[in-house]
This record gives structure tokens, sequence and C-alpha cells, in this order.
């Protein structure tokens, strides 16, 4: 919603995804002249951004398919003064550039002490499940990401937060990267049309709850927030967005626990080394005196396979969520058969 | 079934092995659009003449390796289609057990030892398989099939260079169709670039090709190989063709190619080059047209065998992970 000059409130229609990324880098090339987009193809649409190519043929540029080379120099013109975003359509594209990510960028700051300056560096990297993909072009690394110090690192869950974040992280003043789900481009959300910040350190609480905490992001979050509407009532389940796993916001977390004393988190990754792996230790070392033990609900611990007869088991499903929810609340399972348009395919719902 | 000299070559069954990797794939592209394919699919065709061209000169010893659109170079080497077909409908009896589908390519009872998605990726990897072979005695060489996409990735260069100084026998085939997706070539390469000066210049041989004229990719593999499997190090060898299709749908028409549009592609069509040349040195077109049939009658009967097959049961996911 906005409000116009004679006072009416106006109700944007809803948008997608994909569309509030591109929304807010239209409004970021616009507000600051240190902004530019680059990535292989992004001028002929990849990313989603391409009609601002028009606009700005000199900001929005299409490069050759050396992703080492072009995410080094989007590092390097950070370094020099510029506000780069690169884009990766996915994942594993941007491995080859992991030196300049992990290594580069992501140190830039620390190994000179400060006297450097930092890598201001924006990277969108697109990860997850897409049908037919299988093992070497659906993986997120979410773990991997989460593990490099001097980096931050995001996961927007909505188009609200899309668009937010990827503002704050254009802005800030050390390298982020923004883990985008593919599966997430068509959900639609009503968004602020105006430029506006989500913090990129905070996790979000989606819903207000007394007896259980759901931890998630990204694509498992949408499963959790479906899982809600399968289970009814949920006054009983708070459901915590993390948006941030570097640095994971901890205190946000164990004041839910506080009060619930249970918890499950939700990864769509392996179960080995998953998010979920990593807040459920926090906070047992906080301290929390579970009523339950805490769970985990994530993927099988092997690569991610193509064809659709595996990957439906590979993934967790709106069902599995309400029924982890239910079991930890000692709660009767459901049993609802899902379609294959809802297992394989890309949600276009509006939230 | 390197034949030993250029006027040795049979133009007629050079066009059944090119024709059936055109006609393979125009079935599965039919089944695609029938949602049927639940994979991510690229498809080879207009490109057939290199896959071919070069696979021919090879003998059954040497391994081939492949990228992302690989359905004809795994068809070339000697495939099974029908285990093709089952992997793209994502089957048990696939050639990947489904795991793996369209862009993981692998045979290897006839040497076609696997294919990648990941840009470049398969480029050092099948210097190193040839690496192995040299090591260990063995006489085959080794050639990968490779985009001008992919060449531009560091590693690619770089692995000029290693199988330069180790005098590996590689064959490097650049598959130059000037797409990289929706990425024009002169978006990406500056007006001085020469591959050439740049193969040369790490000492590896290099060798344009019309990748639209299976002659031509033909006897430049003889020659390069046999240099090759000499002991004379790597050779490049960049074939300018065009892919018929968009990047990874079966769609015909793309609005941003200029140039490059459907109709000058199809005119340069290396299946129709060669048939003439076949139909001029007298095969009747009567028995061409009776060959086609009989081809594409084999090629759906291998389909409706692979819609027939059993998906993978859950336990599959854990298999192959591990010894
Ligand atoms: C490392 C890497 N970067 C980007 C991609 C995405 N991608 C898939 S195919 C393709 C185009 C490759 O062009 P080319 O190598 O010329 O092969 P073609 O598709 O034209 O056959 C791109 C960019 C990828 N698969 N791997």
């Amino acid at each position: 919603m906005s409000t116009t000059k004679n006072g009416r409130t106006n109700v944007r229609e809803p948008i997608k995804y994909a569309d509030a990324l591109k929304e807010a880098t239209e409004q970021l090339l616009v507000s600051d002249p240190r902004v530019l987009v680059l990535g292989l193809g992004v001028p002929q649409g990849t990313g989603g951004v391409g009609s601002l190519a028009q606009i700005y043929p000199n900001r929005v540029l299409d490069m050759p398919t050396s992703e080492a080379a072009l995410t080094g120099l989007a590092v390097g013109a950070s370094i020099g003064g510029l506000r780069p975003i690169v884009f990766h359509d996915r994942v594993e594209f941007s491995l080859l550039a992991s030196d300049q990510m992990f290594t580069q960028a992501a140190k830039w700051r620390y190994m000179f002490g400060g006297n450097g300056g930092s890598a201001p560096v924006t990277l969108r990297i697109v990860v997850g499940r897409q049908w037919g993909n299988g093992p070497q072009h659906s993986q997120a690394f979410y773990g991997m990401f989460g593990g490099v110090m001097g980096l931050r690192v995001v996961i927007p869950s909505s188009p609200y937060t899309a668009k937010g974040l990827l503002i704050a992280a254009v802005r800030a003043d050390d390298p982020v990267v923004m883990l985008e789900p593919r599966w997430l481009y068509g959900v639609k959300e009503q968004v602020p049309e105006e430029l506006y910040e989500v913090s990129l350190n905070k996790a979000r609480i989606i819903k207000k709850g007394s007896d259980i905490t759901v931890v998630s992001y990204g694509d498992a979050l949408f499963a959790a927030r479906q899982a809600l509407e399968l289970i009814g009532d949920t006054t009983r389940v708070e459901l915590i967005d993390l948006v941030s796993l570097n640095p994971i916001d901890h205190k946000t977390i164990s004041a839910s626990l506080k009060k619930t004393r249970r918890l499950l988190t939700v990864d769509t990754t392996s179960s080995a080394f998953s998010v979920g792996s990593e807040v459920i230790a926090k906070a047992v070392q906080g301290g929390v005196e579970f009523m339950v033990t805490p769970q985990s609900l994530a993927c099988p611990d092997v690569p991610c396979p193509t064809s659709s007869a595996l990957s439906e088991f590979w993934y967790p499903t709106k069902v599995n969520v309400a029924n982890a929810i239910l079991n930890i609340l000692n709660k009767p399972k459901i049993d609802t058969k899902l379609t294959f348009e809802e297992l394989h395919m890309a949600p276009t719902v509006t939230l | 079934m390197a034949y030993l000299k250029k006027d040795m070559i049979d133009f007629h069954k050079a066009y059944s092995h090119m024709l059936r990797l055109r006609v393979a794939q125009e079935e599965l592209v039919k089944h695609y659009l029938n949602k049927k394919v639940f994979s991510m699919v690229h498809f080879y065709i207009g490109q057939e003449a290199v896959a071919t061209g070069v696979c021919d000169a090879l003998k059954v010893d040497d391994q081939v390796m492949g990228t992302h659109r690989s359905h004809g170079h795994y068809l070339a080497k000697g495939g099974s289609f029908r285990m093709l077909a089952a992997e793209l409908f994502g089957r048990v009896t696939g050639s990947a057990h489904g795991k793996g589908g369209s862009m993981h390519q692998v045979d290897r009872s006839v040497n076609f030892t696997g294919s990648s998605p990941l840009l470049g990726s398969a480029v050092p990897i099948a210097t190193g398989v040839a690496f192995a072979q040299k090591y260990l005695g063995k006489p085959g060489v080794v050639a990968v099939f490779y985009g001008d996409g992919a060449s531009e990735e560091g590693v690619v260069y770089e692995t000029y260079n290693l199988a330069a100084l180790r005098k590996v026998p590689i064959l490097f085939v650049l598959e130059n169709n000037q797409w990289s997706i929706n990425s024009p070539i002169k978006n990406r390469r500056s007006q001085g670039y020469n591959l050439e000066k740049i193969a040369t210049g790490l000492g590896v041989k290099y060798e344009h090709a019309d990748g639209n004229d299976y002659e031509d990719v033909y006897t430049k593999t003889v020659k390069l190989v046999g240099s090759i499997r000499k002991g004379g190090g790597p050779a490049v060898l960049e074939c300018l063709v065009y892919r018929h299709m968009a990047h990874s749908t079966p769609l015909m028409e793309e609005k941003h190619r200029t140039g490059d549009v459907l109709e000058e592609r199809l005119k340069k069509d290396p299946l129709k080059k060669l048939k003439i040349k076949i139909v001029m040195s007298g095969v009747l077109e009567k028995k061409l047209a009776k060959e086609e049939e009989n081809l594409r009658q084999k090629i759906c009967t291998d389909i409706a065998w692979a819609l027939e097959q059993p998906y993978p049961s859950k336990e599959e996911l854990y298999t192959n992970v591990y010894n």
C-alpha cells in the first residue's frame, strides 16, 4: 500500500517474487549511479531484469561465459567504488567463482584490518529445486555459504523480503550473497512501491504461537506456511523465517523457544550439515529446556536425482511438515495425497 | 570405422548415421511437447554433422565426452537409443537409472564416457581420461565436445596449456553455434578475439571446420586424430554450426536472433547437404525415403518400449552414492 498526494490509499496488486527483484533493481539503478547489473544473458532476460537494459544499456551488462572472471571483475569494481549486482543463474555456476566470493570478497575488509576498504558487491545466486534438473543443477549449498566468515548471506522467502533484502544488500558496505530459491519466483505478494530495506541480519516472526517454534527459510519456509494451512488451527505454532544465514539471529529464536520449548527446523537441502542442525545445536548449547527433542526435517543425505519418480521423495512436502509439527504436538497425523503439480511444479500462489 | 582416404567416405552410410540423430530427436521433441520428458533438455538438431563426422573418424577404443547438449554425441558414438529415451522419461532402465536425465549421457560399453552440463568442466576431465589412457599405455584417444560458451571458461584455456605440456592424446571439439543461451558471441568477445592464435600460442594444434559439412568435419578429424595418435599432442577442431532450436526447448523461432534466423539455418542444414550429394551420386530418393521410414519406425518402437519401462523405486534414491 502507498499513500497518494491527496491522501487516498492505493492498493497495489500483488506482484511476483521475480518482479519484486526487478522493481528493486530498477529503483536502485535510478537512485544510485554506482549501481550496475552484470551476468551472462542479463540484458536478454536472465535474472528477470532484461527490460532495464533498454533504459540503462551501459549499466545492465552481458558477460562472457566466464563466471570466475566476471565475479572477480565485480568484486574489484566494488572495491573501486561501484555497487555491482552480479547474477548467477544457478549456484553451481557461481562456484566457478568460489575464490572470488569466499576467499577474496569475504575477507577483503578483515585481511587488511579495515584499511583496505571492503568489497560491497551483491551476488544474486539462484538455488534449489526445479523439475528435471537433478544432481548438478539443483543444489543449494546453504550450509556452505553460511560457513563463510565475512560474507553476509540472505535468503528471501517472499516478494516482500526479496525486494527489501536486495535494496539492503546493495546499500550495505559488505559483500552480500542473496540465495534465491527458483521455486519461489512465481509466488506473489503485495509489496510497497517505494524503496525500503529489510534487515540483513534479523529473523522475522511470520506468525506468533505458543507451543512450538518452527524455524525455516526460503522455499522450505513456503512449505511450512502451507503446512499451517493444512493443520488449520495453528494458534500453537510460531513460525520464524531465518532470513539470514550469516549471521543467524539466534536471539529471536531463543526468545521464541523460551516460550514454546519445542522446535522443528525445515530445510530443503540434505540433513547433514543443514541449517537446521546449526539452529538446533545452538539452541541446545543455549540451555533451552526442551519438552520434546528438537526435530529437523530435511532432504535425504544423497544427491538430488532427476527423475520425478525419485525427486518426489527428496523434498519435504507441506504434508511432511504438517505431520512433523503434529507429531511434536502429540496430535494425530493427517493423510493428504498431493498431486503431480503440487509435488513438482513451482507454486504461483499469492501469500 | 575411420575410412582411409577422403574419396573412400561412404556418404550414404554417413547420411544414415546423421539421420538417426535427427529422427531420434524429432521423435523425442514430440514427447517433450506432450510433457512426457521430465528432464531439462537441449536438442542437438542442426549440429549432427559434427558429432557424426567426429565419431565416424574415431575407433571403438577411443572415448568421447560431452555436455548438456549430448544426445547427438552419445548416439554418434553408438549409444543405445532406447536407454537414452528411457532416461529422458525418468525410467529405471535408462542409461543412468533415471538419476541423470538428458544432461547426463553415458554408455561406457561404447566408450561414451560421460557428459556434464557444467560448462567447460568436461574439458579437463576428458583430458584426464586421455592422460590415463597414455599413462597406462592404452591405444585410444579422447574427443571432448563443448560449445563456444563453454570455451570461455578459464579452465578450458588452462586445459589447453596442460594438455599441450603433457602431450595428452585429446581432441577438443569446439562446436561454435554462436550462442550461449541468449547471449550472442558479439556480446561476449572482443573483435580481436582469435582462438586459433590462442590455441596455437599455447602449443595446441588448431583446425577450423564447416560444422554443416560432414565431409569437412570428418576429414579434418581424421587428420588431427592421426597426429594425436602418433603422439603429436592435442588439437582443437572448431566447427561452425547452427542449433536449429531454442537453447533448451524445441522452439524454432526466437525473436532475439538476427542474421542467424531459422531460414538461414535451414538453408545450411547438414542433412540436406549430404542428401543432395548422395542423390547426385545415384542413390534413389525413393530408397532414402523408405530407409527414413524404417528408421523412424524403429525409433518409435524404442520410444514405445521406453514408455513402458518402470520408474525407479524409492530405494533407488539411496543407491550409487558410494560403493
Ligand atoms: C559453468 C556454467 N555456467 C553457466 C551455465 C548455464 N548454461 C547452460 S548451457 C549454456 C550455454 C552454453 O553455450 P555453449 O557452451 O556454446 O553450448 P550450447 O548450449 O550453445 O550448445 C549456459 C550459459 C552452465 N551450465 N555452466
